[in-house]
């Protein structure tokens, strides 16, 4: 690509900027839809105010990282900084052993700052996105050797393995292995030998996980009971309605089929759904996909995937037209990490794979992951200015 | 700013190239990711879009169904029942059960902090023990539903939120000022269910009358069971739904609460009744069979005799509306002799439910030789100034059927006229009466007086007695001569006292009722339920005759002691055995009214069995019963004095007068209980005065000229005498002389 086609791009890209807009707007409408009737304590913000606000700390973010100099942005992806920001994620898991550590739902997964409560796990995506990016831009030759494979590889697997054990989150370190091998297979020549390997890994975790349970399950339902959750959400899957898992799971599962269901493809309107009151535990959360197909039907589904298809199209566009390897990087991990959680959401509620606990980007309600999103996007968004550049 | 970068680029041009070639081989395989990841997308736009298009109408359905979990049933509040003036005698009251949920508790953000202030407010106020509290929070953790109390009243629970609401809003300007934050109490950890009581404020008030409700409310007994559907109203109930256009509306049917019945009791008299009944008791109460009430039923009816209102009915012994398996008011020996008596502590209390008024049958006595008489008159087999001859006994029939019934004046009675005969109460006078009468008529009277047939009064379990009276094929001569003075059938006293309410009101046969009136939960009235007069039994002119013989039986006859000082009533004494036994036991009873020269209320005392030495006089209490309630009821009813007073009369009255004001300054609830007390033992001094009748050498009662023991001054009983039954079998009966100057009848 020459010089004169770059300039002749805005430098805003516009297209990303508003579909970004209206998925967070959907996004709030959906949460209001789903919380407006939840009493709000004196002296408390409600759900909407929250989101608000998070979108708010989100934007300011997208500002500043937009306002960076591409020396400074191109020098987070570099040897010391990388690593910094590496240790920095580490430090942040560490603090879940400290009081600063929040808990809710049964798991400690969360940090308070203030108001806010932060997932390191979603700042841990963004430094692998960064460690990834600089690492590999940096060496695209070692790569390609053992040592470069192992190193990057190792590190990948290092913060996704720490994730899965300190906050005890399979989803997010799903997510963040997910984006490191993403990023790895694009910069690396063997990457079909690659894809085949992890392809026969999951395979291979996947057997042993449902053997596992339907080992349990022939022997019987007290076998069953005795089960680790994830063994018992994969039974709970191929049986959501089974009476046995109606206590465990199976009802967040089947609540969110009948909201779908009951919606029909014309859905029942905004703000009409039955389920969201008090049926559907998480409605607003990681469930909200549920409701808005019962509240908008097809026409919502459409929509969301429309946008959430104009923002990855538009990732792929700015990597593209990156100015060095490094922006296609960054805008490949942010358009993984963005596509993988809305194919995983969406798979969850729609029973399409066991349940765990994914949010959907920019509507599910969350104070962190709406930040570290938006930041995401900043990325991109600064990537997409030296384009025009 | 481009050049200086075009510059950096070629200085790195070796480097940018191998650069360049990364980011294509890099964006080759984002492509790729990108299409992957767009299939995916679509593939779940389409796994949406077949849930949305298969399961439609099931999960529609599923969704439905789930939202009736969400309804909330709204109890009914049970209609009240009242008295004539308004006052309750049954309500249902809203109580709260208070219920801890202990996993509020143990699952606070405050890690369990605020159990202590929650505790606090619990112990202050319902009083509950700390320990015991704390005890129960450790050991179940994980109880959503434990009642710690039941039926708190409406302000306890009020008491308890305010309490904790005052609590918290104090601790959270409190805490604005404090570095380390004092924990809140729990609102969420206690909640209260509410639902309905049934109250009796008068707790043995009426109880036979009233019922009671079983715990699931349903009426059991008297007019709670009688009213039932009239009382109990409609559960409402709280729902969301789904419109057609499927937006969820949540309605409240509010309950239908019952209605209310206005009854014609009248708590004063129905009061004084039962006081009367229990002083009765509380003077026989193990006077002849040791461990024994006074009598084993004791019942009073006072009923308006012009509209078949009942003013008061009242059987002793009671039980307490507000706890109907309760015994604790009688002795255990009582107890234990009415457990054996019944056949067990659950027919025991059946026993104490049960209306006597209503539900228990007897031979009535000589209070029948009222409905023979004027049935005769009415008809005109006799007429007022016949008279009729006794010689101490009458023989009738032929040959080996041939039967002899004694009057138990042993020499007779000599010439009675009509008048005498029931003065006296001659069963001689009577049979011949009945000879005349013939036995059609008398059972065509009797059924118009309704006897064998149900009053349909509006009270759960009426007796059905019409196998227990005599019809055209089974009755013979020896049945109908007994009829005549009211042995060989039985009645209810309901049944008598309607029947005796029509001969003295002019004829009418009033249906007799216990409700007035139906009022719905707000006081407006529903419905009114008038007197229902069911038929002439007997001309008017028969009404005043009547009128005046059972004037006489006061005034000079069998009954004197029914009237009360200062008024002129009307009445008739009974004394009958309770055939079908070996024992001699008796059932005694006095049918008066009151005023005598204009009939308003009608007063019927029964008293089966009776614990005394020789249960024939026991007649003489029956007629003291009445005298008691009447002295109570006439005032307060604003009847006024007619008669003189005696000296001694006078005395009495104004020491009831000092003792009425006295309780009315102390307490007023036992105040007729007291009274009936002081009358018997103002009266004693004059039983023992003993004259001596110089015809016939009997000791004379000063007051009703009843023959006397001379030495210890009670009544004698050895007028025997022989009755034969149509076999000739001799049945040994005794003869009466309770309360009539020894001339009582026999059989009575």
């Amino acid at each position: 690509m020459s010089d004169t086609t770059r300039r002749q791009k805005a430098s805003l890209d516009l297209p990303l900027i508003l579909s970004c807009m209206a998925l967070m707007t959907l996004g709030i409408i959906m949460i209001y839809s789903t919380t407006s009737r939840i009493p709000v304590e004196e002296g408390h913000l409600s759900n909407v105010q929250i989101q608000l606000l998070a979108e708010f700390i989100g934007v300011v973010g997208v500002v500043i990282i937009y306002a960076l100099p591409y020396k400074l942005f191109r020098w987070l992806g570099k040897k010391p900084a990388r690593y910094v920001i590496l240790v920095i994620a580490f430090v942040s898991l560490l603090l879940l052993f400290t009081p600063l550590a929040h808990s809710a739902k049964g798991a400690t997964r969360w940090i308070s700052v203030g108001p806010l409560h932060i997932q390191p796990a979603e700042f841990i995506k963004i430094a692998i996105i960064f460690f990834a990016a600089g690492f590999l831009s940096d060496h695209p030759n070692t790569i390609n050797t053992k040592f470069g494979f192992g190193w990057s590889f190792g590190m990948v697997a290092l913060f996704a393995g720490l994730v899965y054990g300190i906050s005890n989150n399979l989803s997010s370190a799903i997510i963040i292995a997910a984006i490191g091998v993403a990023m790895i297979m694009a910069a690396s020549n063997k990457w079909i030998l690659q894809l085949l390997v992890y392809s026969i890994g999951v395979v291979l975790i996947v057997i042993y996980a449902m053997g596992k349970a339907h080992a349990a399950q022939a022997k019987g339902p007290e076998a069953v009971e005795n089960l680790k959750f994830r063994y018992k959400r994969i039974l709970i899957w191929e049986n959501p309605s089974d009476p046995q898992f109606l206590q465990v799971g199976g009802y967040q599962t089947m609540q969110a089929l009948y909201a779908i269901g009951s919606g029909g493809p014309q859905g029942k309107g905004i703000g009409k759904s039955v389920q969201k009151l008090d049926v559907i535990p998480e409605v607003h959360n990681d469930m909200i996909y549920s409701v808005l197909c019962e509240e908008l039907g097809l026409f919502g589904v459409v929509a969301i995937f429309f946008l959430f298809g104009v923002l990855l199209f538009r990732c792929l566009a700015i990597g593209l037209g990156a100015k060095d390897s490094y922006g296609t990087l960054i805008c490949l991990g942010v358009m993984v990490h963005i596509g993988l959680q809305v194919i995983l959401n969406v798979m969850v509620v729609t029973n399409t794979m066991p349940n765990t606990g994914v949010s959907l980007p920019f509507i599910s309600y969350g104070g962190s992951s709406a930040v570290f999103i938006l930041a995401e996007v900043g990325l991109v968004l600064r990537v997409a200015r030296e384009n025009a550049a | 700013m481009s050049a200086k970068k075009k510059q950096s680029g070629k200085q790195s041009g070796k480097q940018g190239e191998a650069d360049r070639a990364l980011q294509q081989k890099i964006g080759n395989k984002m492509i790729l990711m990108a299409l992957v990841m767009g299939a995916a997308f679509c593939f779940l736009i389409g796994k949406t879009y077949t849930i949305m298009r298969d399961n439609g109408d099931k999960y529609k359905k599923q969704v439905l169904s789930q939202q009736k979990y969400d309804s909330v049933t709204i109890p009914f509040q049970r209609g009240a029942i009242k008295d004539r003036n308004g006052t309750l005698l049954a309500y249902s009251e809203r109580v709260y059960n208070v219920i801890l949920d202990c996993y509020v508790m143990n699952h606070s953000n405050d890690d369990g902090a605020g159990i202590t202030p929650t505790i606090a407010a619990l112990n202050s106020c319902f009083g509950l023990d700390v320990q015991e509290l704390r005890a129960y929070v450790a050991a179940n953790p994980d109880t959503r539903y434990h009642i710690l109390k039941k039926e708190v009243s409406y302000d306890e629970m009020l008491a308890y939120q305010e309490y904790i609401e005052n609590y918290n809003t104090t601790i959270n300007s409190e805490n604005k000022n404090r570095e380390e934050k004092l924990p809140r109490a729990y609102d969420k950890a206690v909640w209260f269910e509410d639902r309905f009581k049934r109250v009796y404020p008068g707790d043995s008030l009426a109880c036979d009358v009233i019922g009671f409700t079983t715990g699931d409310g349903r009426g059991q007994y008297g007019l709670e069971e009688y009213y039932n559907d009239t009382l109990t109203g409609r559960d409402g109930r709280e729902y969301g739904y789904l419109t057609a256009e499927n937006a969820l509306e949540r309605t409240v049917v509010p309950a239908q609460n019952g209605n209310t019945i206005v009854t014609t009791i009248d708590s004063h008299i129905q009061k004084v009744c039962e006081d009367n009944l229990k002083a009765y008791d509380e003077a026989h109460a193990g006077e002849f069979r040791e461990g024994e009430m006074g009598s084993d039923n004791t019942g009073v009816i006072v009923m308006d005799i012009h509209s078949g209102e009942i003013l008061a009915m009242a059987s002793y012994p009671y039980f307490n509306l507000n706890d109907p398996k309760d015994l604790s008011m009688y002795s255990d020996a009582q107890v234990a002799q009415l457990i054996e008596r019944e056949g067990g502590e659950e027919e025991a209390s059946q026993f104490l439910w049960k209306n006597f008024c209503i539900s228990q049958s007897y031979e009535p006595g000589s209070v029948c030789k009222t409905f023979t008489v004027a049935a005769a008159l009415d008809c005109g087999a006799i007429s007022d100034g016949d008279s009729f001859d006794c010689k101490g006994y009458l023989t009738f029939g032929e040959g080996e059927h041939a039967t002899t019934i004694r009057c138990h004046q042993r020499y007779g009675d000599g010439m009675v006229t009509v008048k005498q005969a029931v003065e006296k109460s001659c069963n001689v006078a009577l049979m011949l009466i009945g000879q005349k009468l013939t036995k059609e008529r008398f059972l065509k009277y009797q059924r118009s007086f309704n006897f064998g047939l149900r009053t349909n009064i509006d009270l759960a379990g009426e007796m059905r007695t019409s196998s227990l009276v005599f019809n055209e094929n089974n009755m013979g001569i020896t049945e109908l001569m007994t009829s005549t003075f009211g042995q060989g059938f039985n009645v209810t006293m309901i049944q008598t006292i309607s029947a005796y309410a029509s001969l003295v009101n002019g004829g009418y046969y009033y249906q007799p009722h216990l409700v007035k009136q139906i009022q719905d939960s707000n006081g407006a009235v529903v419905e009114n339920i008038e007197p229902r007069l069911m038929r002439q039994v007997v001309s008017e002119s028969v009404s005043r005759l009547m009128v005046d013989y059972c004037i006489g039986v006061v005034d000079e006859g069998t009954g004197v002691r029914a009237r009360p000082a200062g008024y002129r009533i009307g009445g008739k004494t009974g004394t009958a055995e309770r055939s079908g036994q070996g024992k001699r036991d008796y059932t005694v009873s006095f049918m008066g009214f009151a005023p005598a020269d204009d009939p308003q209320i009608a007063v019927y005392v029964v008293i089966d069995r009776p614990n005394t030495a020789s249960q024939e006089n026991g007649t003489r209490y029956a007629c003291l019963l009445c005298r008691d309630i009447l002295t109570d009821v006439l005032p307060y009813m604003h009847i006024f004095m007619t008669e003189p007073l005696t000296a001694a009369e006078k005395e009495e009255l104004e020491e009831k007068g000092k003792k009425l004001t006295l309780d009315e300054e102390s307490l007023s609830a036992n105040s007729v209980s007291d009274n009936a007390m002081t009358q018997e033992s103002t009266e004693k001094p004059e039983d023992v005065r003993i004259l001596i009748d110089n015809k016939t050498g009997y000791a004379i009662d000063p007051i009703n000229g009843e023959r006397l023991d001379p030495a210890t001054g009670a009544p004698i009983d050895d007028n025997s005498s022989i009755f034969q039954d149509a076999t000739g079998q001799p049945i040994e009966i005794r003869v009466l002389n309770g309360e009539d100057e020894g001339k009582e009848d026999p059989r009575e």
